[in-house]
C-alpha cells in the first residue's frame, strides 16, 4: 500500500514537471515570435547540414568515444541570433548562437542549452560549400573527449521508401561481444601441433536477409520471417526508422546506418511521420524479436 | 513367474535414483514452460510466431491449449509406471495412472500433435516428422492398451515402452534444441527441421534396443 501511495506522488511530481516545462517552452515560442520581426538573412544556409563529428583525442584517453554522423539544423538567421538544432547519437538540442559575416569570412557560434551534461559550443567556419570547426563541451565527462572537430555539408533530408542498407557494410555487430571459449590449434614450423582454449569476444553477425527485406515497401509476413536471427530482425525494424531520418542512440544500430550515404539523422523521434505499413511491420518485427530473445537458445520451442 | 515383472520387483537401484533425479529436472523445465501458457493467452512464446495460425484457423488455438494441458500430465503418469513397482498397492496404482496416461493420449494429446504437425513451422520436413510421431505416439498407444487387456504383460510392456519414448521427445526435442543451437548458431526454423526427427527417432532406437534385450532368450 505504501508503495502505491508513494508511487502515485512520484507520478504526480513527474506530471507536474511536465506542466512546468510545457510552460517554459510557451515562453520560448513568444521570444520567437518577438524576434520574428527581424529581418532574416543569409536564407542560403537554412536547413540539413550534416557530417562527421570526430573526438579529438590525441592521448587516447577516450577510446570508447567514436566518430559520429551529426546534423545541424539552421533554422533562422537574422542580424542578431541563429536558431538550430543539433542531432548526434539521438541527441536532439536546441541551438542558439551568432553568425558572423566579414565579407571575406562567414562564421557561426552556436551553443547548446547547457541542460544536459553533453551539451556545449559549435564554433564553425563556412569554407566554400563546407562548415568546417570545433565543438567543445561545457562540462567534462568520463566517456566523451571533451573537444572535437566536425565538417559538415549542406544535405536535403528527403524520405524514400525504397532506401536500402548498402551491401557494402560491416555485417558484425562489434559492440556486443560475448564472451566464450574458443578452441584452435596452433602449428609452428618444427613444433607439434598445439591445442589451444581462449576466452574469446564473440561477436554476432546479421545475415544477408537484411538485404531482402524492406519493411517500408513490402507487407511482411510472419512465415517469412520466421527464419529470421535477432540482429537482422533488429536491422530490418530499424532501416525504416533509419530511412525517416531518426537519429539513434544505440552504438551498435548506429554503425549499420551511418556508413550508407542516404541515412541523413534529422529527428529523434519519427513516430509521426510512419507509415500504416511500416507500423504493422513494427508490430510484427517486435513480437519475433521478443520471441528471438527469449526462446531463440532456452530449453523450449 | 513373467520375466517382466521379475524385473520391477527388484529393490531400487542406484540407476533407479539417477533417473528419477533427471526425470524431475527436466519435468520441472516442462512445466515451466507449460506455466507460460496460463493463465490462457492466445500471444504468448510458441503462439507468438504462430499468429497466422491462430487468427486463420478458429480451431488451432483450442488444440494447441489441449495438447499442452494434457501433456503435462501424460509425461507424469508415464514416467509413474516405470518406477512404481506393480506388486502389491502398486497394482492399483498402475491401473490408475495408466488409464489417465491411455485415455489422455488417444484422446487429446496425439490428435491435437497430429492436428498441429499438419500446420508445423519448417514446412514439409518438420511436418512430415510431427505427424509421423504424432500417429506412431497413438498407435503404440493403442497397441500396448489392447495387449493388457488380452492379459498379454509382455507385449503390453514392449508397446509401452515404444510408446512413452515417443512421449519423451517432448523433452528429447527441446534438450536437442539447446544443443544444436550452442554447437551451430543456426536460424531458428533451420534448428526446428533437424529437432523435428532428432527429437524422437532416436529414442524409438533405444527403445527398440531395450526391447531387444528385455526379450533376449
Amino acid at each position: 500500500m505504501k508503495q502505491i501511495v508513494l508511487s502515485v506522488f512520484v507520478l504526480m511530481l513527474i506530471v507536474s514537471c511536465k506542466e512546468e516545462k510545457a510552460e517554459t517552452k510557451k515562453s520560448s515560442k513568444g521570444d520567437l515570435a518577438y524576434n520574428e520581426a527581424e529581418k532574416e538573412t543569409h536564407k542560403e544556409l537554412y536547413g540539413i547540414w550534416t557530417g562527421n563529428i570526430y573526438p579529438e583525442d590525441e592521448n587516447h584517453e577516450y577510446t570508447d568515444d567514436v566518430a559520429k554522423k551529426i546534423s545541424i539544423k539552421i533554422n533562422k538567421i537574422t542580424k542578431d541570433s541563429v536558431y538550430g538544432q543539433s542531432i548526434v547519437a539521438g541527441y536532439q538540442r536546441l541551438l542558439v548562437g551568432k553568425l558572423t559575416d566579414n565579407g571575406t569570412k562567414t562564421m557561426f557560434v552556436l551553443d547548446e542549452p547547457g541542460s544536459n551534461k553533453y551539451d556545449g559550443r559549435f564554433e564553425l567556419t563556412l569554407q566554400n560549400d563546407t562548415l568546417k570547426g570545433s565543438w567543445a563541451s561545457y562540462k567534462k565527462n568520463p566517456d566523451t573527449a571533451p573537444f572535437k572537430s566536425l565538417e559538415l555539408v549542406q544535405k536535403q533530408f528527403m524520405y524514400n521508401p525504397n532506401f536500402m542498407l548498402s551491401d557494402e557494410i560491416d555485417l558484425t555487430d562489434w559492440s556486443h561481444p560475448k564472451q566464450e571459449e574458443v578452441n584452435y590449434t596452433i602449428s609452428e614450423e618444427g613444433n607439434a601441433e598445439e591445442e589451444v582454449v581462449e576466452v574469446m569476444d564473440v561477436y554476432r553477425s546479421a545475415s544477408e536477409d537484411i538485404f531482402k527485406f524492406n519493411a517500408s515497401t513490402q507487407k511482411l509476413t510472419e512465415e517469412e520471417l520466421k527464419n529470421l536471427q535477432k540482429l537482422d530482425l533488429e536491422i530490418i525494424r530499424n532501416t525504416i526508422f533509419a530511412r525517416h531520418g531518426y537519429s539513434f542512440k544505440k552504438n551498435s544500430i548506429r554503425y549499420f546506418f551511418e556508413v550508407n550515404p542516404w541515412y541523413v539523422p534529422v529527428s529523434n523521434n519519427v513516430d509521426k511521420e510512419l507509415t500504416q505499413l511500416e507500423k504493422d511491420n513494427i508490430v510484427l518485427l517486435t513480437r519475433l524479436e521478443k520471441y528471438a530473445t527469449d526462446h531463440y537458445d532456452s530449453f523450449g520451442r | 513367474m513373467d520375466r517382466g515383472i521379475k524385473i520391477q520387483a527388484q529393490a531400487f537401484s542406484k540407476w533407479n535414483y539417477i533417473l528419477i533425479a533427471a526425470f524431475a529436472y527436466f519435468y520441472w523445465l516442462m512445466l515451466k514452460i507449460t506455466l507460460y501458457y496460463v493463465p490462457y493467452n492466445t500471444n504468448v512464446a510458441f503462439l507468438q510466431i504462430k499468429q497466422t495460425e491462430v487468427t486463420s484457423l478458429p480451431e488451432y488455438r483450442y488444440l494447441f491449449y489441449a495438447h499442452v494441458y494434457t501433456s503435462i500430465f501424460v509425461l507424469l503418469f508415464g514416467f509413474l509406471q516405470f518406477i512404481i513397482p506393480r506388486a502389491g498397492n502398486g497394482k492399483v496404482i498402475h491401473r490408475f495412472s495408466g488409464y489417465q496416461y491411455v485415455f489422455l493420449i488417444l484422446a487429446f494429446a496425439a490428435p491435437s500433435g497430429i492436428y498441429m504437425g499438419l500446420h508445423a513451422n519448417g514446412g514439409l520436413p518438420s511436418k512430415l516428422s510431427f505427424i509421423l510421431l504424432g500417429t506412431l505416439w497413438w498407435v503404440t498407444t493403442w497397441v500396448a492398451m489392447i495387449k493388457i487387456r488380452k492379459g498379454k504383460f509382455l507385449q503390453h510392456r514392449d508397446w509401452m515402452i515404444r510408446s512413452f519414448a515417443l512421449c519423451l521427445s517432448a523433452v528429447t526435442l527441446r534438450f536437442w534444441k539447446v544443443i544444436i543451437v550452442y554447437l551451430f548458431h543456426l536460424p531458428p526454423i533451420d534448428v526446428y527441421q533437424v529437432i523435428a526427427w532428432l527429437g524422437w527417432v532416436p529414442n524409438l532406437i533405444i527403445a527398440e534396443i531395450l526391447i531387444y534385450n528385455y526379450n533376449k532368450p
